[in-house]
């Protein structure tokens, strides 16, 4: 077994069987699944392009969004994908304890996105936003908001609970490296799509 | 093995972390500029496509991979995503130009 220190987790490759493209198939199948939720993303994000493009106007996000909250949010989630890979590092070094702490903090930015998210809901819900009416002249806008912003919130929810599981099993030693490189990359994808939904609807 | 080249531990992830924000800073400070529209979505468009790059290839060690893995991610969903976008933009703008024009 290496002991080289590397970026890499060490797999036990001896006990995991290949893939014929390099990783297990666990790995493998979990890259496969991030694909095809993936392409719902895709799909979800160019409905939103075509209503744009065809509509005569848009509403100014900077007028309906609080953006530096918006930011603060993006930093929140960059920092989470940070910590998640230092998580999977020391488990690859097996050190349980730096594992369970950068999933804790990893588990602690997601659930600021999701409070802060939740804070833009209900002050666009009481400003009059519905799915099929708001104020801001363009009624497919909260239509569009509530469905790409709900669709990725319930990814960080789901990505959320998933991590403390990962956590309580790590603690309890009943995890391996190769299952928090798992968890990280269903959370590095959910940091992926806000990259996209960040820029493609609260910024341009 | 690929492994060899990555640096240790921690680093190369706080590296990316840094370079992620600094995008991110600068994605920002593009709203507060009055730009040619173009200019806009060209950087915005160039910087989102830089950060996925980062967070995938590093975050996800999808840079250490096989040419193979990296194939059946990468291309699938970026030309998905293309041809997606390509055919439907098309088609909006015919409906903007009727509902404008």
């Amino acid at each position: 077994m290496s002991h080289a220190v590397t970026a890499h987790p060490v797999l036990d490759t001896a006990m995991v069987e290949q893939s014929p493209v390099g990783v297990s198939w666990q790995k493998l199948m979990m890259w496969i699944f991030i694909v095809s939720d993936g392409l719902l993303f895709a799909a979800l994000l160019t409905g939103y392009a075509f209503v744009r493009i065809a509509s005569p106007s848009w509403p100014d996000r900077a007028e309906v969004f609080h953006l530096a909250m918006i930011g603060f949010m993006t930093f929140l989630l960059i920092s989470s994908s940070a910590t998640m890979a230092s998580a999977v590092a020391a488990a690859g070094r097996a050190d349980r304890g730096a594992t369970v702490r950068f999933l804790l903090f990893t588990i602690v930015g997601g659930l600021g996105f999701l409070g802060m998210q939740a804070y833009e809901w209900s002050s666009l819900i009481h400003e009059g936003a519905r799915l099929n009416s708001n104020p801001w002249g363009v009624p497919a806008f909260g239509a569009v908001f509530f469905t790409i912003t709900g669709f990725h919130g319930s990814h960080v929810l789901s990505g959320v609970v998933l991590l403390a599981i990962t956590a309580w099993r790590m603690a309890a030693g009943k995890s391996t490296a190769a299952g928090i490189e798992l968890a990280g990359l269903y959370w590095h994808f959910v940091d992926l799509v806000w990259v996209f939904i960040f820029t493609l609807f609260y910024l341009i | 093995m690929a492994n060899a080249t990555h640096g240790t531990g921690y680093r190369l992830y706080w590296i990316t972390w840094i370079f992620l924000l600094a995008i991110t800073m600068v994605m920002l400070a593009m709203e507060y500029v009055s730009w040619p529209q173009w200019i806009l979505l060209a950087v915005l468009v160039v910087a989102m496509l830089v950060k996925a790059s980062l967070i995938s290839g590093y975050f996800m060690h999808l840079r250490f991979e096989k040419p193979a893995l990296i194939l059946i991610v990468a291309a699938s969903l970026l030309l998905v995503g293309a041809l997606l976008f390509g055919l439907l933009a098309i088609d909006a703008l015919r409906v903007h130009q009727l509902s404008t024009g």
